[in-house]
């Protein structure tokens, strides 16, 4: 069964929940964050699921009035309605409280009539393809079964002797709309439980199947096509006698103009032009005729109900497949796009331009261009784009503001969200935590990277700047497979020593095994060493610096030796060094490296991501081309810590998120 | 359409006649015309100038509760943000506005309460950058609320992570100060420290609240000014950045106190409250009304 649902505004409030059992803050919240680190998508199009200890969390957002619709329930259920009922749910919430979300100092609805709509849309929408427990289904379908005035009248209408034929048959022919099968199952309960993967497999099917067809069908041969798509298709003769009064009521209900676009939308994405047409006066004629007589049974708000969710959902459907068939060309008449065109013109001067995909699509165009010039790799650049795109589609453009404009600002804000790390990246701090808390132990930083992208250079330069903050540094030459490597690092500390001593600052020395060794037992060596527990005398250094050798990312053999690196040797900081200049390959690289740093127990170091932190050396060769700074974050969420800006020893900066995104957006 | 043309011809000719009816007609449209713009304009100013003020602090402290509590009297449930959300809050009855400071008690004509923009920005690391652009986007910004969980401060993380962040948005109000273009500079703007969730067992009082993050920021003030330059430092030619430009409070100062703001023009309040109360009730939060009103 469903353990709960919740609609959440994006800034956080929640303005209509309903929970069965009791639920931790902490799902919904580690999903928000998950959806703002970007390891989630913001599921705008289609629901998309989320699991987390135990539970499974299906949702969908509506950008445009900022909401989540999250689903709750266990993962060992597979409760294939849940989609459904996240797109009835979504619609039926936003049309009738989307004027009040479109305040935007609107900070609270008054939701408590949803309670009863959303206890009608689940009893409707849940199909018993719920796993349940067996001594759950009886009362279940008692429940359902008792109050047949409460239950949609659809369930009335329909006899109870053919479901069976009936849903084979519409399975053969793969056009049926969910609901009529959702009816069946619940008239006949015995039936309910083998037809439990018959249903799952149904639903799937449908989705893909042609129904566009059928509804180009529909649109022509019936008026009542767009009010009740569901239920029009298997219960032909029964419903006749109701049908009418029920659709009077329901124009009459919610009166007017919001579903009569409504229906325009659906029709929209069906047929041509002329027939919406038809299809609105077929409905005026009904409205006048039926309205007055009935009004004052519950029976027919139900009904309504039951109508509205058909509508939704067939929508939904609708604009998937639109998605999925790349919307073909438009087929406005010559004088329609040109003034179509002109007025576009005009909005985008002045701004106020509700923004479409094919709005969207040229200038996104342009943008992605940009990206891929400044070295962001292919993968990165899609996934930004992709990020505005959800940000904007649907959206107004601000007044006097081009399209050009907006998706370069909302660029801005999706570089500056990759690029920002989660937490602090200050080293200082850390180290002075570690090294003077009440347990002290040396620090431990490891370099990791491919050939020539400057290990070495850039932990000397690392080096430099602890000297000049006075700690006590232990250099560790863990390459011992490259003849000179040692010989490099000697030179280097040899050089850091007669700057700390001309300046007074800290200390530094080399530790080294010479060639040969395996790399991992030398770090961890070198790490006692500077604990130097044995004798009881304190450390003798702070920090420990352990280089290691230069490795190709898809040389399995060299990159499998790191995982027993990390976890002998178990530094507090592992950064990888990657050239500016690399490019596309910088995602490969990352993503590479990071894999290999498992603990013993199989998962990832640092919270799932492997590495701490990249240094991005050789900056300042590529000018504004810092893009591989965006790929390497993107591809492994790691925050880049340091950039290498030059050849001298002080050149070695933190990262300015302002002026890297500056670069990238010029 | 022939019809139409020559109608067309008449008006013209009409409007470029020197008949006196043309000139005063002319006469009426340019000289009403600067008034309805000039009407027009001033109306769209003074629409928009509703005072407000702005929620930061770390994720977690309780802002979109706060923002709830002051706009609909009651809180609601609330994940973390992603947006920023503005509303409209009206100081209750209780509590005086600067306005109202020589009003006597017992002044029974009617006053309306002041109203003003409350706006939540999110505190999730990575969408920290709402919160400048929240303050630069609105032309009267009152002041600074900084949210803090009292509770969690008594850990070294939530301490660390507050204190970073309050570090950066008072450095940011220090620049916003001293690099103002003017002579006249930027209006300054107060910041309250609101020591939230005093009713958990395990929180610090406001005063202690106070001297630990003073004592941190100035913990991070000094490995700030250790630790490595920002790209773009001497990498391009903004020479204009000096050292003392990103030292937070009095230069060379020993430990952080935010008194050392007051010079900045940034006048900081520490004061404890309780956004969730018993049940449904809100919580303590008069303190912070009082701050609002004065600030008003």
């Amino acid at each position: 069964m469903l353990d709960g649902f919740e609609i959440i505004t994006t800034s956080g409030i929640v303005l209509w929940r309903r929970h069965f059992t009791r639920l931790p803050a902490s799902l919904i919240n580690s999903l928000i964050n998950d959806i703002i680190e970007e390891r989630q998508k913001p599921a705008a199009a289609a629901p998309s699921a989320y699991t987390k200890d135990k539970h499974t969390l299906r949702y969908t957002t509506a950008s445009d009035v900022g909401l989540i619709f999250v689903a709750v329930y266990q993962s060992l259920l597979h409760l294939s309605w849940v989609d459904n009922l996240l797109w009835a749910v979504k619609g039926l919430f936003i049309k009738r409280y989307g004027d009040q979300l479109k305040n935007p100092y609107a900070t609270s609805l008054n939701t408590s009539t949803f309670d009863q709509a959303f206890d009608e849309v689940v009893r409707k929408l849940d199909t018993g393809s719920t796993q349940r427990r067996p001594s759950e289904p009886d009362s279940d379908n008692q429940v359902e079964f008792t109050p047949p005035s409460s239950s949609a009248s659809a369930t009335d209408d329909d006899p109870p002797p053919p479901p069976i034929p009936q849903f084979k048959k519409t399975q053969e022919t793969t056009v049926d709309d969910t609901t009529s099968t959702d009816v069946t199952p619940v008239a006949t309960p015995d039936t309910s439980r083998p037809s439990t993967p018959l249903n799952a497999s149904h639903l799937l099917t449908g989705k893909g199947g042609p129904r566009q067809s059928r509804r180009a069908r529909k649109a022509g041969n019936t008026q009542f096509a767009t009010s009740a798509p569901a239920s029009s298709g298997d219960e032909g003769p029964a419903k006749v006698t109701k049908k009418p009064g029920a659709k009077a009521k329901r124009r009459w209900d919610t009166d007017g103009s919001a579903i009569d676009a409504d229906d325009d939308v659906v029709l929209d994405y069906s047929a041509a032009d002329n027939g919406t047409g038809t299809q609105n006066g077929g409905f005026e004629e009904v409205n006048a005729t039926e309205m007055g007589s009935r009004t004052g049974k519950g029976q027919f708000v139900l009904k309504d109900l039951d109508d509205e969710v058909d509508a939704i959902l067939a929508e939904a459907k609708q604009k998937q497949q639109a998605a999925a068939d790349t919307s073909g060309g438009d087929d406005a008449g010559l004088l329609g796009t040109a003034t179509s065109k002109l007025t576009g013109l005009f909005r985008n001067v002045v701004g106020g331009k509700k923004l479409s995909k094919a709005d969207l699509q040229q200038p996104m165009q342009q943008v992605r261009t940009l990206l891929l010039e400044k070295n962001i790799a292919l993968e990165a650049a899609d996934r930004l784009c992709a990020a505005v795109e959800t940000d904007l589609l649907d959206q107004k453009t601000a007044s006097f503001t081009s399209i050009d404009k907006t998706i370069r600002e909302s660029m801005t804000k999706a570089l500056t969200r990759i690029l920002t790390p989660t937490s602090s990246t200050d080293l200082l701090r850390e180290i002075a935590n570690t090294t003077g808390g009440s347990k002290p132990r040396p620090y431990v930083i490891s370099i990791v990277g491919v050939n020539g992208v400057g290990k070495s250079t850039n932990l000397s330069k690392i080096a430099y700047f602890l000297l000049q903050n006075k700690y006590r540094v232990l250099v560790v030459a863990a390459d011992t497979f490259r003849s000179g490597a040692v010989e490099q690092l000697r030179v280097h500390v040899r050089n850091l020593t007669e700057l700390s001593q001309r300046e007074n600052v800290g200390s530094i020395e080399l530790f080294e095994k010479g060639y040969g060794k395996d790399a991992a037992v030398v770090a961890r060596d070198a790490v006692s060493y500077a604990t130097n527990s044995a004798k009881g005398s304190g450390m003798l250094f702070d920090v420990v610096l352990i280089d290691t050798a230069g490795r190709r990312h898809n040389d399995a053999r060299l990159m499998s030796s790191l995982t027993k690196f990390g976890q002998l040797a178990n530094p507090d900081k592992i950064f990888m060094v990657g050239e500016a200049l690399v490019g596309t390959d910088s995602v490969a690289q990352a993503r590479n490296f990071a894999k290999e740093f498992v603990d013993t127990k199989g998962h990832l170091r640092n919270g799932g991501v492997g590495m701490d932190g990249f240094i991005i050396s050789k900056c300042d060769t590529v000018g504004d081309m810092v893009g591989t700074l965006v790929s390497m974050v993107h591809a492994t969420g790691i925050p880049v810590v340091f950039l290498g800006v030059g050849q001298h020893y002080g050149d070695l900066r933190g990262l300015n998120v302002d002026w890297a995104v500056r670069k990238l957006m010029k | 359409m022939a019809n139409d043309s020559s109608a067309l011809d008449q008006w013209l000719t009409w409007a470029f006649s020197p008949a006196i009816s043309a000139i005063i007609v002319t006469l009426l449209i340019s000289l009403s015309l600067p008034v309805l713009i000039h009407w027009y304009l001033y109306k769209k100013a003074v629409s928009t100038e509703v005072p407000s003020f702005v929620l930061v602090g770390p994720s977690g402290g309780g802002k979109t509760s706060l923002l709830t509590l002051f706009a609909n009297g009651s809180t609601a449930e609330t994940y973390t943000s992603q947006e920023p959300q503005a509303a409209l809050c009206q100081l209750p009855s209780s509590t005086r506005s600067k306005e109202d400071k020589y009003r006597s008690e017992h002044d029974t004509s009617s006053r309306s309460q002041p109203k003003f923009h409350l706006v939540d920005n999110p505190g999730h690391g990575k969408l920290r950058h709402h919160a400048t652009t929240s303050i630069m986007s609105r032309t009267s910004v009152r002041g600074l609320i900084f949210v803090v969980d009292s509770a969690g401060i008594s850990s070294a993380a939530g301490l660390t992570e507050a204190a970073e962040y309050l570090h950066d948005i008072l450095l940011w109000l220090q620049k916003r100060h001293t690099q103002g273009k003017t002579s006249k500079g930027p209006t300054s703007i107060p910041v309250l420290v609101a020591a939230n969730k005093q009713d958990v067992f395990t929180s610090l009082p406001a005063g202690l609240v106070k001297t630990k993050l003073e004592e941190e920021i100035g913990r991070v003030r000094e490995s700030k000014s250790k630790g490595f330059l920002d790209s773009g430092v001497g990498m391009e030619d903004d020479a204009g950045k000096d050292e003392e430009g990103d030292w937070l409070g009095e230069y060379a100062s020993k430990g952080f106190r935010f008194a050392q703001m007051e010079e900045h023009g940034v006048d900081i309040q520490v004061l404890g409250g309780n956004v969730r109360g018993e049940g449904e009730e809100g919580g303590k939060v008069e303190e912070w009304w009082g701050w609002i009103g004065e600030n008003l």
